[in-house]
């Protein structure tokens, strides 16, 4: 399968490179915690160093020097995390950047790959161009269903849109609808449970779904806008981001973002990421000042996504759980 | 009662889902990177068997219900209602097929186990992971040209297929694991 990846990016002219597993700053997602380590030299010298949660900046650098189109399968990291049959703590991690691009060229590379992908591990199926999980078929064939977060909102949860960007009239639907609301919920965390229970289950029923323009502004109990979107471009209607994920089979399957590229705003967010990160109590560390000057150099537009390699491994291999698809997934190494 | 976070759950509890008492199938963490942590769930309904899934907020409070935990022995079973007894009160119970999860086909006069009941109902059970059963037919196999260690099905006292090793004989006792209806061992 990787080698499969390999040869279809190629093939499509994105250059393969390799980015760095140790770092001193890692990317600034709030809501993910790192693993902290430490570099020493031969003189007692120490500096903190950590392993990169996803290889985004890295990634970006090299956009904005000139690269072109890249790609890299690298191994990423998540601590602090529950045990999950679709998480494992290290993850072989697929990044792609299209540029000049946007979200939809990375969707229309997602769609060959998949198939391209298929005809590799199961030709015979390539004819129909479905793909069978789970005792389900599904069709790969693009251009795959898109529906925005807006319609989903409406369709599965008749919520209309307004409702869903205001903090406090979603609050009130999600009490209505039986949703535990406290004087302590977000925003983001009842809108991710109406997400999560009446949408997402709905979606990629027959082949994948595209689910598109995610809210803009995420707020933190400290009314600071922070996170899901904190590295995607506005779109036309600037209350949304433009940002889609894909989910088939209830498994999302990729994140993919049209970048941000002002510096300006990515060092603005940052911030906000980084005093998130303080307020939820996950490890702190300082901004990635290299990845902010690098912007400055100007990077091109660019669509750019996260694939969990491993996922993609399950989903075609049609096991349940990723730790299936490991030879040394983490519970058997550590209990 | 009591209550505790979404972020304890853990497969096997009892709690109460939109006012009724449900078992915790299975519970996931999940931490979509982008937003709070959630725990993704499957919940069964004790009193009528339905399966539900929800996800909550790693945050939110769930209440968990109080269930007894008894062993009891298996009487007979009448169409879809297994009857089973108390070995020190001598109290019988009633047990619905769906407790069983599809693992009825194993059951054998006066076996044990253990139950959970609520409110008066047995609403759980443990099922032994394994139990031994006696093969009551079996074909002499011949083992041929295989490459791989070959296996033949054989019938089990209680109407169970298994597929064992050639070696095994009618009359003799074999080790199914209930979980996936495989052969163990000799018994």
């Amino acid at each position: 399968m990787i080698d499969g990846i390999r040869a279809y990016f190629k093939r499509k002219g994105f250059h393969e490179v390799e980015v760095p597993l140790l770092l001193p700053t890692p990317s600034t997602e709030p809501f993910l915690e790192v693993f902290k380590t430490e570099l020493k030299d031969d003189q007692g010298e120490r500096w903190d160093g950590f392993l990169p949660s996803s290889p985004e900046f890295a990634l970006k650098k090299l956009l904005s020097a000139g690269s072109g189109s890249v790609f890299t399968i690298t191994k990423s990291f998540r601590n602090g995390e529950g045990r999950s049959s679709r998480h494992n703590p290290e993850f072989t991690i697929l990044e792609w950047y299209h540029t000049p691009g946007d979200y939809w060229s990375v969707a229309e590379d997602f769609q060959g790959l998949m198939l391209d992908i298929l005809y590799r591990v199961s030709p015979c199926k390539v004819q129909g161009k479905t793909l069978g999980y789970q005792g389900k078929e599904y069709s790969l064939k693009a251009p795959w269903e898109r529906i925005s977060v807006a319609e989903a909102f409406a369709k599965y949860a008749g919520v209309d849109t307004e409702t869903m960007l205001d903090e406090e009239k979603l609050k009130e639907v999600g009490k209505s609808k039986g949703y535990q609301v406290t004087d302590k919920t977000t925003w983001e965390e009842i809108w991710n449970q109406i997400m999560a229970n009446e949408i997402e289950p709905k979606l990629g029923q027959k082949g994948p779904t595209i689910i598109y323009d995610y809210p803009a502004v995420v707020k933190t109990m400290a009314g600071e806008p922070v996170g899901q979107a904190a590295l995607a471009r506005k779109a036309k209607d600037p209350r949304f981001a433009e940002r889609w994920e894909v989910f088939m089979g209830g498994i999302e399957l990729g994140n993919c973002f049209s970048e941000l590229t002002d510096w300006r705003e990515q060092e603005a967010r940052c911030k906000v990421d980084l005093l998130e990160r303080k307020r939820l109590g996950k490890t702190e560390y300082p901004m990635d000042t290299d990845f902010i000057d690098a912007l400055k150099l100007g990077m091109p537009p660019t669509g750019g996504i996260a694939v969990g390699v491993d996922r993609l491994v399950a989903l075609f291999a049609d096991t349940p759980t990723i730790a299936e698809t490991l030879f040394f997934p983490v519970e058997e190494m550590f209990g | 009662m009591s209550s505790i976070k979404a972020n304890q759950l853990k497969g096997g509890m009892f709690i109460l889902y939109k006012d009724a008492p449900h078992e915790v199938i299975k519970c996931e963490f999940y931490f979509p990177g982008k937003g709070s942590a959630f725990a993704r769930t499957r919940l069964k309904n004790v009193k009528t068997g339905n399966v539900y899934e929800y996800t909550y907020k790693s945050s939110e409070s769930v209440e968990t219900v109080e269930v007894e935990t008894l062993e009891l022995q298996y009487l007979y079973a009448d169409g879809d209602t297994y009857y089973f007894m108390n070995p020190r009160t001598y109290d019988q119970f009633e047990v619905k097929e769906w407790v069983f999860d599809g693992k009825q086909k194993y059951l054998l006069p006066e076996m044990k186990m253990f139950f959970n009941q609520y409110e008066g109902e047995i609403i759980g059970v443990r099922f032994p992971p394994k139990v031994s059963l006696r093969v009551t037919e079996a074909q002499d196999a011949v083992a041929g040209n295989t490459v791989n260690a070959a296996k033949k099905p054989v019938m089990t006292e209680t109407g169970v297929e298994v597929f064992v090793p050639l070696f095994v004989k009618a009359n003799e006792t074999i080790i199914v694991d209930t979980a996936t209806n495989e052969y163990v061992s000799r018994g």
